[in-house]
């Protein structure tokens, strides 16, 4: 009996809801109808033409006319919202009560939606990639620059301002030193993106893969409060929130496979990636003839991932942890002994990063961690290197208007250097039962850091970036004030003048602290001056920079030949002229050309004049170019040529009756250079596709020219006769394959 | 007990019919919309298309399918921005394809397997050539990539031809482009709309007649008259109202004619 209601029920309900189906046809169904209508005004009470009305959730409505005048009918009644809308206009709504036969009248004034300009404005000595149309160079550019092998800072390289230490990957940045460069990824700060660091006679790679950045952005000076502990440049990375490329992908290159695969859940807000590689170097050996010594033959691994969670439409919860480790044995034939160099080095990086916010007010959160261990083993030397860091860092950037954007961040960094072996006591007697001392140093600091900077765009052709930072230094106990700023100025269309002015701080690193007295550091300082001009014709068609740059640099780590001790006496400059010219036709070809002039000298040990710095590289030119032959085959090529490197010459030698063996007199510290530099490397990579499936292939002919460049110097037992070491980086012929699969 | 699945049976079919009531307030709103905006279209009538403009938006109330609305809102505004490019009115060629490309992204932001927004993307973006052309790189970028995804999602649009067609006609020679480079594409297209059947009546079914009049236009650009003459017939079969084969080729073909 209760069901027999209930079905009845449902019949009717259906019944009625069919109706529908049919159309409601106010004539056919004998409902009386409303009439709304009204006007839209726009800006400054003008007519709005084209605005629509409509009832919300329903499709009864108008558009209004060129008097701005709308009408329509509808067969609602009750409480109803009506909803006006117009390109370039606010959406407007209001509240009305509908009763059948009673016509409405009703007005609206529109505003007009604010405009955000996209334009980020690029300051002094910046070359940015990523999303915005600001860009200098775009990932896909760096992965096809020659000789780079798809390596981020090698092709950083190829900008003016920037050699590369031994030809690989580590960057020197305007005459400093490599560890005045500070990498930066989502926040967190990566000290050892290198494989093969310091190791002998090998080119270092890093590790960062380019596909997996949505924003670089070098500063190779005069970069804003937003970083400290840095000397010379930042390069700051931001990956992208959720992986791009779903599935998974295969490389096989000459020098190893690499594997990444990555996932995106339906709803989008769950992405995963993974990433693994290794080097299997026999084959690379045998088809380019290398008869190095190794033993044991190079080996790098790699495996790392991401677990990205989408919180909200700009907030999102990002888990990145990855390890790379190496390996290499290699001769090294010195004056006192001729054995192998063999070393060793884990890294492990983690860095779990917050975006929250809105469109005005962003918040920036990360907590990272990074430990690297490293073995060095030649002759007596014997030692091993931890070091440990660990970073919390927030930052905030808010905008209070269209003219003012302030941005303020805080961090907490801890680092821990332990450091032990042996160690010779005479650098020129190396062979095993050489003279040595067991060290052991095991240091910790905390730094924390915080700074306040503000954007003002004062007009649509005045921008200025002004702020300061502090850091604090909890084993020296040394606090440092960094006021910076920086200025745009558009001079006319598409000319532009940038320029700036700050204070740098750099404390040095904890094995330093190990040998002075009760950890008295200060932090090395340097004062960069910069000035330059840009002109960019048809948004990267035509992009010509020159920048003068002057770096006063003061309580530079020096060591005492007296005291054996390390203090901060150390002072220097570094001044030059970077030139940059470049040309580019999306998807048709790429090229420029760099040029820089440095002058860089510092005093490097007490009592001792100002002599070259240790990249004190007078002149370097770069060129690269890269040209689309057809949609799927580009043909690059890269060419270098700089000065040599300055060294410290021999001038004679002392027989030792103690030790048995000649010892060296060194003339004036970084005197001498060595000879002229030079390399061109050409590519050609074809994108095709395989079982409808994506592939590409590389083909690279690196040093075509086959130059001999000179890794070092190294002499005979009695000094006497003064030994080229040429660079390992010989012609070398490179192949690889990408798959999707 | 069969009481109660009548019951389940009953609310099954209420559901049912209250959903596909709903689907066809859907259905019949976009093909009245469509059938507005075309008739509008082909006389080049300014004020019906912004009126089948307000009867697409007034559609996204319904709620369903939004990025099918936000669609056919582009390609209103693109068909707009061509109305006013007759009186090189700069400020809303701009501003109808900046409107284009914002609802483009917004419908790809919610289904980004729709290969006709990319094709549409492919289009608009070529409008920027005429208010900022020293934003060139960014332009080209754009459009390589609309163009990169339209072909994986769909490689048998025939859409996706003609508009790659219209973009190479209208490049210089000097650059690769022009009618004997593009003519292929259109014969493609042309070719795959002979079988051509689309997911549902509400899905995108324009540009049969497109392909028709643009080979048309290829072979009155190589003095090949008669070619074009069959091809503007072709056209006027598929569509006897086709206000580009009507008001554009037929113009060229009469004018070359009088030559």
């Amino acid at each position: 009996m209760k069901y027999l209601i209930i079905i009845h029920c449902l019949i009717v309900l259906l019944l009625l809801n069919l109706s529908p189906v049919y159309g409601q046809n106010a004539d056919t169904l004998n409902i009386s109808s409303v009439k709304i209508s009204g006007k839209v005004l726009g800006e400054k009470q003008k007519p709005l033409y084209g605005a629509n009305i409509v009832i919300e959730g329903s499709i009864d409505g108008a558009t209004s006319d060129s008097a701005g005048y709308f009408e329509f009918e509808t067969t609602k009644t009750g409480r109803q919202i009506l909803i006006a809308t117009s390109i370039d206009y606010k959406e407007q709504s209001r509240e009305i009560r509908l009763e059948p036969g009673k016509n409405i009248e009703i007005n609206f004034q529109l505003a007009r939606s604010e405009v955000s300009t996209e334009e980020i404005i690029v300051t002094a000595s910046t070359y940015t990639s990523g999303q915005s149309s600001e860009v200098t160079l775009t990932p896909l550019e760096i992965v096809r620059v020659p000789g780079s092998d798809a390596d981020l800072y090698r092709a950083i390289t190829t900008f003016p301002g920037s050699n590369q230490v031994d030809e690989g990957s580590k960057i020197t940045v305007r005459g400093g030193d490599a560890d005045e460069v500070l990498t930066i990824i989502d926040q967190a700060s990566v000290y050892n993106p290198f494989l093969f660091d310091d190791d002998y006679n090998t080119s270092t790679f890093s590790t960062i893969d380019p596909w997996g950045l949505r924003g670089i952005n070098f500063s190779s000076g005069g970069f804003s409060a937003k970083w400290g502990n840095a000397l010379s440049a930042v390069l700051d990375l931001k990956s992208y929130e959720m992986p791009q490329l779903v599935g998974l992908f295969l490389w096989l290159g000459l020098t190893g496979p690499s594997i990444s695969g990555a996932y995106l859940s339906k709803d989008k807000k769950i992405g995963l990636s993974l990433e693994a590689s290794r080097t299997f170097l026999e084959p690379f050996f045998k088809l380019n003839k290398d008869n190095t010594d190794f033993s044991p033959i190079p080996l790098a691994q790699g495996i790392g991932g991401t677990v990205s969670y989408k919180l909200s439409k700009l907030g999102f919860l990002k888990l990145y942890a990855d390890y790379s480790g190496d390996k290499i044995g290699i001769r090294n034939t010195s004056p006192s002994y001729d054995g192998y160099f063999k070393s060793n080095s884990d890294n492990y990086f983690s860095n779990l990063k917050l975006s929250a916010g809105s469109n005005s007010t962003y918040l920036d959160a990360s907590l990272s961690f990074s430990y690297h261990k490293k073995e060095m083993d030649y002759g007596v030397l014997n030692d091993a290197e931890k070091d440990i860091y660990s970073k919390l860092r927030a930052d905030i950037s808010h905008s209070v208007s269209k003219l003012i954007h302030l941005n303020t961040g805080l961090e907490y960094e801890y680092d821990g250097n332990r450091f032990s072996g042996t160690v010779p006591i005479f650098p020129y007697d190396m062979k095993p039962g050489a003279p040595s001392y067991g060290v052991s140093s095991n240091k910790i600091t905390a730094r924390i850091g915080g700074y306040f900077e503000s954007e003002f765009r004062f007009s649509k052709k005045f921008f200025s970036i002004a702020g300061i930072r502090t850091d604090v230094h909890t084993l020296s106990k040394q606090i440092t004030f960094d006021p910076r700023l920086s200025l745009v100025y558009k001079i006319a269309k598409d000319n532009v003048i940038r320029g700036a002015i700050g204070l740098y701080h750099q404390y040095p690193e904890l094995l330093y602290y190990a040998q002075t007295q009760s950890n008295s550091l200060k932090p090395e300082q340097a004062i960069h001056y910069i000035l330059g001009y840009e002109l960019n014709k048809l948004n990267g068609v035509l992009l010509f920079r020159v920048e003068a740059y002057y770096k006063d640099y003061r309580s530079l780590v020096l060591y005492d030949n007296n005291s054996f001790l390390y203090n901060t006496n150390g002072s220097g400059y570094a001044r030059g002229v970077d030139v940059f010219l470049k040309s580019s036709i999306v998807n048709k070809y790429t090229a420029w050309i760099s040029y820089s002039y440095t002058d860089s000298k510092r005093r490097q040990f007490n009592s001792a004049p100002l002599t070259s710095a240790d990249y004190d590289i007078t002149h370097s030119l770069s060129f690269v170019g890269s040209y689309n032959i057809t949609d799927n085959l580009t043909a690059g090529i890269s060419y270098k040529i700089s000065t040599g490197k300055p060294y410290t010459p021999v001038e004679g030698n002392y027989y030792d009756t103690t030790l048995n063996l000649y010892t060296p007199i060194y003339g004036v510290y970084n005197s001498d250079r060595f000879p002229v530099y030079q390399r061109m490397d050409v590519t050609l990579q074809y994108v095709f596709s395989i079982f409808g499936r994506f592939a590409v292939g590389v083909i690279s002919l690196d040093n075509v020219l086959n130059n001999r460049n000179l890794y070092g110097y190294t002499y005979n037992s009695d000094y006497t006769q003064k030994l080229k070491i040429y660079s390992t980086n010989k012609r070398i012929v490179y192949l690889g394959l990408g798959l999707q699969i | 007990m069969k009481s109660k699945s009548v019951i389940y049976f009953l609310m099954l079919f209420l559901i049912g019919g209250i959903s596909s009531s709903y689907a066809d307030d859907f259905s019949d709103a976009i093909l009245k919309a469509k059938k507005d905006f075309k008739s509008a279209n082909d006389k080049s009538d300014q004020d019906g298309m912004i009126k089948a403009r307000g009867e697409f938006e007034r559609i996204l109330q319904l709620k369903k399918n939004q990025w099918l609305v936000d669609y056919y809102l582009a390609d209103v505004d693109f068909a707009l921005s061509y109305v006013v490019m007759q009186s090189n009115d700069k400020d809303n060629i701009k501003k109808y394809t900046e409107s284009s490309l914002q609802l483009l992204d917004k419908s790809t932001d919610m289904k980004d397997d729709f290969a006709e927004a990319y094709i549409l993307k492919m289009a608009v973006n070529g409008n920027r050539w005429m208010y900022e052309p020293d934003k060139m790189n960014d332009i080209l970028a754009k459009t390589n990539e609309a163009t990169d995804k339209a072909k994986k999602l769909e490689p048998d649009n025939p859409r996706f031809y003609v508009i790659s067609g219209m973009n190479l006609y209208y490049t210089p020679e000097t650059f690769g482009g022009g009618a004997s480079a593009a003519q292929p594409l259109f014969e493609k297209a042309y070719e795959l709309f002979q079988n051509r059947k689309e997911k549902d009546d509400t899905y995108p079914s324009w540009g049969y007649d497109l392909s028709a009049g643009m080979l048309a236009m290829c072979y009155i650009k190589q003095d090949k008259l008669d070619d074009a003459k069959k091809y503007i017939d072709k056209g006027l079969e598929i569509d006897p109202e086709s206000g580009f084969i009507l008001n554009v080729v037929k113009k060229d073909y009469d004018d070359k004619i009088k030559k």
